[in-house]
Protein backbone atom coordinates (compact mmCIF):
# COMPACT_ATOMS: atom_id res chain seq x y z
CA UNK A 1 0.00 0.00 0.00
CA UNK A 2 1.30 3.10 -1.09
CA UNK A 3 4.40 2.00 -2.69
CA UNK A 4 6.73 4.53 -4.32
CA UNK A 5 6.53 3.74 -8.09
CA UNK A 6 9.86 5.39 -9.10
CA UNK A 7 12.01 2.11 -8.10
CA UNK A 8 9.84 0.13 -10.58
CA UNK A 9 10.30 3.20 -13.27
CA UNK A 10 14.06 3.02 -12.26
CA UNK A 11 13.92 -0.52 -12.95
CA UNK A 12 12.06 0.04 -16.56
CA UNK A 13 14.35 2.95 -17.25
CA UNK A 14 17.20 0.79 -16.78
CA UNK A 15 15.76 -2.26 -18.59
CA UNK A 16 15.72 0.01 -22.06
CA UNK A 17 19.10 1.48 -21.33
CA UNK A 18 20.19 -2.41 -21.91
CA UNK A 19 17.92 -2.81 -24.87
CA UNK A 20 19.22 0.80 -26.26
CA UNK A 21 23.11 -0.60 -26.04
CA UNK A 22 22.07 -4.27 -27.21
CA UNK A 23 20.73 -2.36 -30.35
CA UNK A 24 23.88 -0.63 -30.75
CA UNK A 25 26.47 -3.54 -30.09
CA UNK A 26 28.03 -5.33 -33.33
CA UNK A 27 26.81 -7.98 -34.96
CA UNK A 28 30.19 -10.92 -36.08
CA UNK A 29 28.68 -12.84 -38.48
CA UNK A 30 31.09 -15.61 -39.42
CA UNK A 31 31.06 -17.60 -43.13
CA UNK A 32 32.59 -21.27 -42.01
CA UNK A 33 32.67 -24.13 -43.73
CA UNK A 34 35.57 -26.92 -43.62
CA UNK A 35 34.90 -27.99 -47.09
CA UNK A 36 36.85 -25.79 -49.80
CA UNK A 37 35.18 -23.97 -52.46
CA UNK A 38 31.54 -23.64 -51.09
CA UNK A 39 31.12 -19.78 -51.85
CA UNK A 40 32.51 -18.48 -48.84
CA UNK A 41 34.52 -15.81 -50.02
CA UNK A 42 31.62 -14.92 -52.37
CA UNK A 43 29.30 -15.02 -50.24
CA UNK A 44 31.17 -13.03 -47.21
CA UNK A 45 32.14 -9.93 -50.04
CA UNK A 46 28.24 -10.00 -51.71
CA UNK A 47 26.29 -9.87 -48.22
CA UNK A 48 29.24 -7.34 -46.75
CA UNK A 49 29.16 -4.66 -49.58
CA UNK A 50 24.84 -5.59 -49.66
CA UNK A 51 24.94 -4.17 -45.86
CA UNK A 52 27.15 -1.49 -46.92
CA UNK A 53 24.92 -0.16 -49.71
CA UNK A 54 21.92 -0.51 -46.76
CA UNK A 55 24.02 2.42 -44.89
CA UNK A 56 25.40 -0.44 -42.57
CA UNK A 57 28.81 0.16 -40.85
CA UNK A 58 30.57 -2.81 -42.30
CA UNK A 59 33.96 -4.45 -41.47
CA UNK A 60 34.72 -7.61 -43.56
CA UNK A 61 37.98 -10.05 -41.89
CA UNK A 62 39.93 -12.19 -44.19
CA UNK A 63 40.82 -14.87 -41.83
CA UNK A 64 42.47 -17.20 -44.93
CA UNK A 65 45.97 -17.25 -45.73
CA UNK A 66 44.54 -17.20 -49.36
CA UNK A 67 43.64 -13.45 -49.08
CA UNK A 68 40.92 -13.56 -51.25
CA UNK A 69 38.84 -10.73 -49.79
CA UNK A 70 41.39 -8.14 -51.31
CA UNK A 71 41.12 -9.62 -54.62
CA UNK A 72 37.13 -9.73 -55.00
CA UNK A 73 37.46 -6.05 -54.30
CA UNK A 74 40.13 -5.67 -57.30
CA UNK A 75 42.82 -4.93 -54.31
CA UNK A 76 46.31 -6.56 -53.91
CA UNK A 77 46.44 -8.94 -50.98
CA UNK A 78 48.09 -7.48 -48.22
CA UNK A 79 49.07 -8.12 -44.36
CA UNK A 80 46.16 -6.40 -42.51
CA UNK A 81 45.78 -9.31 -40.18
CA UNK A 82 49.40 -9.92 -39.61
CA UNK A 83 49.92 -5.95 -38.78
CA UNK A 84 46.70 -6.21 -36.57
CA UNK A 85 47.24 -9.48 -34.28
CA UNK A 86 51.57 -9.58 -34.30
CA UNK A 87 52.58 -6.31 -34.57
CA UNK A 88 49.39 -4.68 -32.22
CA UNK A 89 48.85 -1.75 -34.29
CA UNK A 90 45.32 -0.25 -33.83
CA UNK A 91 42.18 -1.47 -35.91
CA UNK A 92 41.68 1.65 -37.56
CA UNK A 93 45.45 1.70 -38.97
CA UNK A 94 44.97 -1.52 -40.89
CA UNK A 95 41.51 -1.15 -42.28
CA UNK A 96 41.36 -0.21 -46.07
CA UNK A 97 38.55 1.57 -47.10
CA UNK A 98 37.04 -0.28 -49.96
CA UNK A 99 33.66 0.83 -50.82
CA UNK A 100 31.27 3.71 -48.72
CA UNK A 101 30.55 2.59 -45.64
CA UNK A 102 32.56 -0.55 -45.82
CA UNK A 103 36.14 -1.47 -44.95
CA UNK A 104 38.84 -4.49 -44.99
CA UNK A 105 41.00 -6.24 -42.80
CA UNK A 106 43.12 -7.91 -45.71
CA UNK A 107 44.81 -11.32 -45.89
CA UNK A 108 47.91 -12.76 -47.16
CA UNK A 109 50.18 -15.79 -46.53
CA UNK A 110 51.57 -13.74 -43.82
CA UNK A 111 48.13 -14.88 -42.31
CA UNK A 112 49.80 -18.26 -41.12
CA UNK A 113 52.34 -16.37 -38.94
CA UNK A 114 49.55 -14.99 -36.95
CA UNK A 115 48.56 -18.55 -36.67
CA UNK A 116 51.82 -19.58 -35.01
CA UNK A 117 51.29 -16.72 -32.36
CA UNK A 118 48.13 -17.24 -31.48
CA UNK A 119 49.28 -20.46 -30.54
CA UNK A 120 52.00 -19.44 -28.39
CA UNK A 121 49.42 -16.63 -26.58
CA UNK A 122 47.83 -16.95 -23.07
CA UNK A 123 43.82 -17.05 -23.52
CA UNK A 124 44.61 -17.38 -27.41
CA UNK A 125 41.00 -18.23 -28.20
CA UNK A 126 39.63 -14.78 -27.36
CA UNK A 127 42.67 -12.68 -29.37
CA UNK A 128 40.67 -12.18 -32.34
CA UNK A 129 37.31 -11.53 -30.06
CA UNK A 130 38.91 -9.20 -27.75
CA UNK A 131 40.79 -7.16 -30.67
CA UNK A 132 37.29 -6.85 -32.60
CA UNK A 133 35.66 -5.79 -29.21
CA UNK A 134 34.61 -1.86 -29.48
CA UNK A 135 35.58 -1.55 -33.28
CA UNK A 136 32.11 1.47 -33.73
CA UNK A 137 31.14 -1.20 -36.82
CA UNK A 138 27.68 -1.96 -36.95
CA UNK A 139 28.33 -5.60 -38.56
CA UNK A 140 31.74 -7.09 -38.71
CA UNK A 141 31.66 -10.54 -41.47
CA UNK A 142 34.56 -13.08 -40.63
CA UNK A 143 35.62 -14.99 -43.83
CA UNK A 144 36.85 -18.15 -42.76
CA UNK A 145 39.64 -20.66 -44.27
CA UNK A 146 38.19 -24.36 -44.85
CA UNK A 147 40.10 -25.69 -41.80
CA UNK A 148 40.10 -26.08 -38.37
CA UNK A 149 43.06 -24.21 -36.35
CA UNK A 150 43.65 -21.64 -33.63
CA UNK A 151 42.57 -18.86 -36.72
CA UNK A 152 39.30 -20.78 -36.89
CA UNK A 153 38.41 -21.29 -33.33
CA UNK A 154 39.13 -17.70 -32.63
CA UNK A 155 36.97 -16.79 -35.35
CA UNK A 156 33.82 -19.02 -33.92
CA UNK A 157 34.26 -17.73 -30.89
CA UNK A 158 34.59 -14.50 -32.05
CA UNK A 159 30.87 -15.01 -33.68
CA UNK A 160 27.73 -14.37 -32.73
CA UNK A 161 26.57 -15.78 -35.59
CA UNK A 162 27.72 -18.52 -38.22
CA UNK A 163 26.49 -18.79 -41.23
CA UNK A 164 27.57 -22.13 -42.99
CA UNK A 165 27.64 -21.99 -47.10
CA UNK A 166 27.27 -25.30 -47.97
CA UNK A 167 26.72 -26.76 -51.79
CA UNK A 168 24.68 -29.45 -52.12
CA UNK A 169 26.48 -32.54 -52.23
CA UNK A 170 26.92 -35.45 -49.56
CA UNK A 171 30.74 -34.53 -48.71
CA UNK A 172 30.13 -30.53 -48.56
CA UNK A 173 26.45 -31.33 -46.31
CA UNK A 174 29.00 -33.69 -43.92
CA UNK A 175 31.13 -30.37 -43.58
CA UNK A 176 28.22 -28.60 -42.04
CA UNK A 177 27.76 -31.38 -39.29
CA UNK A 178 31.41 -30.88 -38.51
CA UNK A 179 31.37 -26.99 -38.04
CA UNK A 180 28.46 -27.47 -36.36
CA UNK A 181 30.06 -30.25 -33.63
CA UNK A 182 33.02 -28.07 -32.97
CA UNK A 183 30.28 -24.87 -31.86
CA UNK A 184 28.70 -27.46 -29.99
CA UNK A 185 32.25 -28.00 -28.43
CA UNK A 186 32.61 -24.33 -27.84
CA UNK A 187 29.34 -23.92 -27.06
CA UNK A 188 30.24 -26.27 -24.00
CA UNK A 189 33.28 -24.04 -23.06
CA UNK A 190 30.68 -20.86 -22.58
CA UNK A 191 30.48 -19.84 -25.69
CA UNK A 192 26.91 -18.83 -26.53
CA UNK A 193 25.76 -18.34 -29.96
CA UNK A 194 22.45 -15.99 -31.20
CA UNK A 195 22.35 -18.47 -33.51
CA UNK A 196 23.80 -20.15 -37.10
CA UNK A 197 22.04 -20.70 -40.72
CA UNK A 198 22.56 -22.68 -43.33
CA UNK A 199 23.04 -21.52 -46.23
CA UNK A 200 23.18 -23.43 -50.01
CA UNK A 201 24.82 -21.97 -52.82
CA UNK A 202 25.61 -23.39 -56.01
CA UNK A 203 21.92 -24.25 -56.37
CA UNK A 204 20.81 -26.30 -59.19
CA UNK A 205 16.98 -26.85 -58.45
CA UNK A 206 17.16 -29.14 -62.04
CA UNK A 207 19.12 -31.85 -60.67
CA UNK A 208 17.22 -34.55 -58.06
CA UNK A 209 20.77 -34.89 -56.17
CA UNK A 210 19.82 -31.03 -55.24
CA UNK A 211 16.65 -32.02 -54.18
CA UNK A 212 17.74 -34.96 -52.26
CA UNK A 213 20.10 -33.50 -50.11
CA UNK A 214 17.56 -30.17 -49.66
CA UNK A 215 15.30 -32.37 -48.47
CA UNK A 216 17.75 -33.85 -46.41
CA UNK A 217 19.25 -30.23 -44.87
CA UNK A 218 15.31 -28.88 -44.18
CA UNK A 219 14.44 -32.15 -42.43
CA UNK A 220 17.31 -32.14 -40.21
CA UNK A 221 18.11 -28.04 -39.99
CA UNK A 222 14.54 -26.66 -40.82
CA UNK A 223 14.09 -23.05 -39.88
CA UNK A 224 18.27 -22.95 -39.58
CA UNK A 225 18.59 -23.30 -43.63
CA UNK A 226 17.96 -20.06 -45.34
CA UNK A 227 16.82 -19.51 -48.85
CA UNK A 228 19.46 -21.03 -51.15
CA UNK A 229 21.68 -18.83 -53.96
CA UNK A 230 21.58 -20.27 -57.49
CA UNK A 231 24.10 -20.63 -59.41
CA UNK A 232 25.43 -18.76 -62.09
CA UNK A 233 28.44 -17.98 -64.17
CA UNK A 234 28.10 -14.52 -63.80
CA UNK A 235 29.31 -14.88 -60.10
CA UNK A 236 32.47 -16.51 -61.38
CA UNK A 237 32.93 -13.64 -63.58
CA UNK A 238 32.18 -10.92 -60.87
CA UNK A 239 35.31 -12.11 -58.94
CA UNK A 240 37.48 -11.56 -62.05
CA UNK A 241 36.80 -8.01 -62.78
CA UNK A 242 37.04 -7.28 -58.81
CA UNK A 243 34.06 -5.76 -58.18
CA UNK A 244 31.06 -7.40 -56.07
CA UNK A 245 28.25 -8.60 -57.50
CA UNK A 246 25.67 -5.62 -56.73
CA UNK A 247 28.07 -3.62 -58.78
CA UNK A 248 28.82 -6.23 -62.12
CA UNK A 249 25.60 -8.10 -62.42
CA UNK A 250 23.03 -7.30 -59.70
CA UNK A 251 19.82 -8.68 -61.79
CA UNK A 252 21.62 -12.74 -61.99
CA UNK A 253 19.59 -14.99 -60.26
CA UNK A 254 22.32 -15.65 -57.58
CA UNK A 255 21.33 -11.69 -56.28
CA UNK A 256 17.56 -12.02 -57.74
CA UNK A 257 16.67 -15.94 -56.96
CA UNK A 258 14.59 -18.24 -59.45
CA UNK A 259 11.01 -15.92 -60.40
CA UNK A 260 8.57 -18.47 -59.39
CA UNK A 261 4.79 -17.10 -60.88
CA UNK A 262 5.52 -13.08 -59.14
CA UNK A 263 7.78 -13.74 -56.60
CA UNK A 264 11.70 -13.99 -55.84
CA UNK A 265 12.89 -17.47 -54.48
CA UNK A 266 16.35 -17.50 -53.15
CA UNK A 267 19.53 -15.08 -53.86
CA UNK A 268 21.78 -13.02 -51.99
CA UNK A 269 18.95 -10.14 -51.92
CA UNK A 270 16.73 -12.58 -50.01
CA UNK A 271 19.58 -14.12 -47.38
CA UNK A 272 21.03 -9.86 -47.34
CA UNK A 273 17.52 -9.55 -46.13
CA UNK A 274 17.12 -12.57 -43.55
CA UNK A 275 20.75 -11.28 -42.45
CA UNK A 276 19.18 -7.94 -41.31
CA UNK A 277 16.37 -9.55 -39.84
CA UNK A 278 19.20 -11.16 -37.36
CA UNK A 279 21.12 -7.82 -37.17
CA UNK A 280 17.77 -6.49 -36.09
CA UNK A 281 16.45 -9.01 -33.84
CA UNK B 1 -11.05 -43.25 -27.26
CA UNK B 2 -8.39 -43.04 -30.13
CA UNK B 3 -5.56 -41.08 -30.05
CA UNK B 4 -4.63 -38.78 -32.86
CA UNK B 5 -1.87 -39.46 -34.45
CA UNK B 6 1.19 -37.09 -33.98
CA UNK B 7 2.97 -35.74 -37.15
CA UNK B 8 6.18 -34.02 -36.31
CA UNK B 9 6.05 -30.51 -38.30
CA UNK B 10 9.27 -29.03 -39.17
CA UNK B 11 8.79 -24.92 -39.87
CA UNK B 12 10.96 -23.89 -42.56
CA UNK B 13 11.52 -20.12 -43.86
CA UNK B 14 8.72 -19.66 -46.55
CA UNK B 15 10.80 -19.08 -49.35
CA UNK B 16 12.79 -22.50 -48.97
CA UNK B 17 9.35 -24.23 -48.39
CA UNK B 18 7.94 -23.16 -51.51
CA UNK B 19 11.23 -23.95 -53.52
CA UNK B 20 11.26 -27.13 -51.63
CA UNK B 21 7.60 -27.80 -53.21
CA UNK B 22 7.97 -26.76 -56.64
CA UNK B 23 11.04 -29.08 -56.85
CA UNK B 24 8.84 -32.04 -55.10
CA UNK B 25 6.17 -31.39 -57.59
CA UNK B 26 8.10 -31.42 -60.65
CA UNK B 27 10.19 -34.43 -59.78
CA UNK B 28 6.54 -36.14 -59.30
CA UNK B 29 5.91 -35.14 -62.82
CA UNK B 30 8.54 -36.00 -64.15
CA UNK B 31 7.57 -39.53 -63.04
CA UNK B 32 4.26 -39.65 -65.19
CA UNK B 33 3.70 -40.47 -68.21
CA UNK B 34 4.91 -38.40 -71.60
CA UNK B 35 0.96 -37.62 -72.18
CA UNK B 36 0.17 -36.53 -68.75
CA UNK B 37 3.44 -34.51 -68.42
CA UNK B 38 2.92 -32.70 -71.68
CA UNK B 39 -0.99 -31.87 -70.45
CA UNK B 40 0.43 -30.29 -67.06
CA UNK B 41 2.89 -28.33 -68.98
CA UNK B 42 0.64 -26.99 -71.11
CA UNK B 43 -1.65 -25.90 -68.27
CA UNK B 44 1.12 -24.39 -66.38
CA UNK B 45 2.12 -22.46 -69.77
CA UNK B 46 -1.52 -21.31 -69.97
CA UNK B 47 -1.84 -20.41 -66.27
CA UNK B 48 1.51 -18.21 -66.88
CA UNK B 49 0.27 -16.42 -70.05
CA UNK B 50 -2.38 -15.59 -67.86
CA UNK B 51 -0.95 -14.21 -64.80
CA UNK B 52 -0.13 -10.90 -66.62
CA UNK B 53 -3.45 -10.39 -67.11
CA UNK B 54 -4.72 -10.62 -63.76
CA UNK B 55 -6.86 -7.73 -61.44
CA UNK B 56 -8.07 -7.70 -58.22
CA UNK B 57 -10.50 -5.50 -57.40
CA UNK B 58 -12.98 -5.17 -54.77
CA UNK B 59 -16.09 -5.05 -56.58
CA UNK B 60 -19.68 -5.02 -54.97
CA UNK B 61 -21.45 -8.48 -54.19
CA UNK B 62 -24.40 -7.36 -56.79
CA UNK B 63 -22.22 -6.44 -59.64
CA UNK B 64 -20.32 -9.90 -59.59
CA UNK B 65 -23.29 -11.38 -59.29
CA UNK B 66 -24.91 -9.78 -61.80
CA UNK B 67 -22.13 -9.92 -64.10
CA UNK B 68 -21.83 -13.97 -63.06
CA UNK B 69 -25.23 -14.40 -64.03
CA UNK B 70 -25.25 -12.48 -67.26
CA UNK B 71 -22.36 -14.49 -68.49
CA UNK B 72 -24.19 -17.95 -67.57
CA UNK B 73 -27.31 -16.27 -69.80
CA UNK B 74 -25.24 -15.82 -73.05
CA UNK B 75 -22.36 -18.38 -72.45
CA UNK B 76 -19.29 -16.40 -72.03
CA UNK B 77 -16.95 -15.83 -69.98
CA UNK B 78 -17.65 -13.54 -67.17
CA UNK B 79 -13.90 -11.92 -67.71
CA UNK B 80 -15.06 -11.07 -70.98
CA UNK B 81 -17.85 -8.66 -69.97
CA UNK B 82 -16.10 -7.55 -67.56
CA UNK B 83 -13.35 -6.57 -69.96
CA UNK B 84 -16.11 -5.07 -72.28
CA UNK B 85 -17.78 -3.34 -69.71
CA UNK B 86 -14.60 -1.71 -68.58
CA UNK B 87 -13.02 -0.66 -72.10
CA UNK B 88 -16.33 1.20 -72.93
CA UNK B 89 -16.55 2.80 -69.56
CA UNK B 90 -12.74 4.54 -70.04
CA UNK B 91 -13.36 4.91 -73.86
CA UNK B 92 -16.50 7.13 -72.44
CA UNK B 93 -14.77 8.52 -69.38
CA UNK B 94 -12.22 10.00 -72.52
CA UNK B 95 -14.58 11.21 -74.43
CA UNK B 96 -16.14 13.18 -71.92
CA UNK B 97 -19.42 11.07 -72.03
CA UNK B 98 -18.97 10.27 -67.73
CA UNK B 99 -18.53 12.77 -65.44
CA UNK B 100 -17.33 11.32 -62.12
CA UNK B 101 -18.02 14.47 -60.20
CA UNK B 102 -21.44 13.75 -59.04
CA UNK B 103 -20.03 10.34 -57.45
CA UNK B 104 -16.73 11.97 -55.97
CA UNK B 105 -16.59 12.94 -52.25
CA UNK B 106 -13.74 13.62 -49.99
CA UNK B 107 -11.66 10.86 -48.11
CA UNK B 108 -10.40 10.64 -44.77
CA UNK B 109 -7.75 8.03 -46.45
CA UNK B 110 -3.97 9.73 -46.36
CA UNK B 111 -3.65 7.47 -49.88
CA UNK B 112 -6.57 9.11 -51.69
CA UNK B 113 -8.14 12.34 -51.76
CA UNK B 114 -11.62 11.32 -53.51
CA UNK B 115 -14.00 8.03 -52.88
CA UNK B 116 -16.73 7.68 -55.12
CA UNK B 117 -19.82 6.89 -53.39
CA UNK B 118 -22.46 5.48 -56.18
CA UNK B 119 -26.49 5.53 -55.84
CA UNK B 120 -28.00 2.31 -55.17
CA UNK B 121 -29.45 2.39 -59.01
CA UNK B 122 -25.77 1.96 -60.22
CA UNK B 123 -24.47 -0.48 -57.75
CA UNK B 124 -28.26 -3.20 -57.64
CA UNK B 125 -28.38 -2.52 -61.36
CA UNK B 126 -27.30 -6.29 -62.43
CA UNK B 127 -29.14 -7.27 -59.98
CA UNK B 128 -32.57 -5.83 -61.17
CA UNK B 129 -32.68 -6.26 -64.48
CA UNK B 130 -31.62 -10.14 -63.88
CA UNK B 131 -35.09 -9.82 -61.69
CA UNK B 132 -37.22 -8.29 -64.00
Amino acid sequence: MGRPLLPILCVFLYDESILTLRVKMTMIFAFANQKGGVGKTTTAVTLADGLARLKRRTLLVDLDPQGHLALSFGLDKSPGLYRLVCLDEPLSEVVQSIRPNLDLVAGDKQTEKVKRQITLADFRESILSDLLANSGYDVILLDMAPSLDVLHINGLIAADWVVIPTRLDALAVDGVKEILTTMAEIGQNGHRYRGYSILPTFFDRTTRETLIQFEEITRIFGSNVWPPVPQDTRVRETAAYGQTLWEYSPDSSSVEGYLDGRQRLGGYRQVLGRMLEVIDG
Amino acid sequence: MVEAKKVRRTTLDPAVADLLKGMQQKQTESQLPRREREKLSRERAKIQSRRDQRATYDLPRSIREGLRVLAEDLRLPASQLATLALARFLNEYQNGSIDLGQYKQPSRSPRYDWNLVFPEEIVFAGRRKKGS
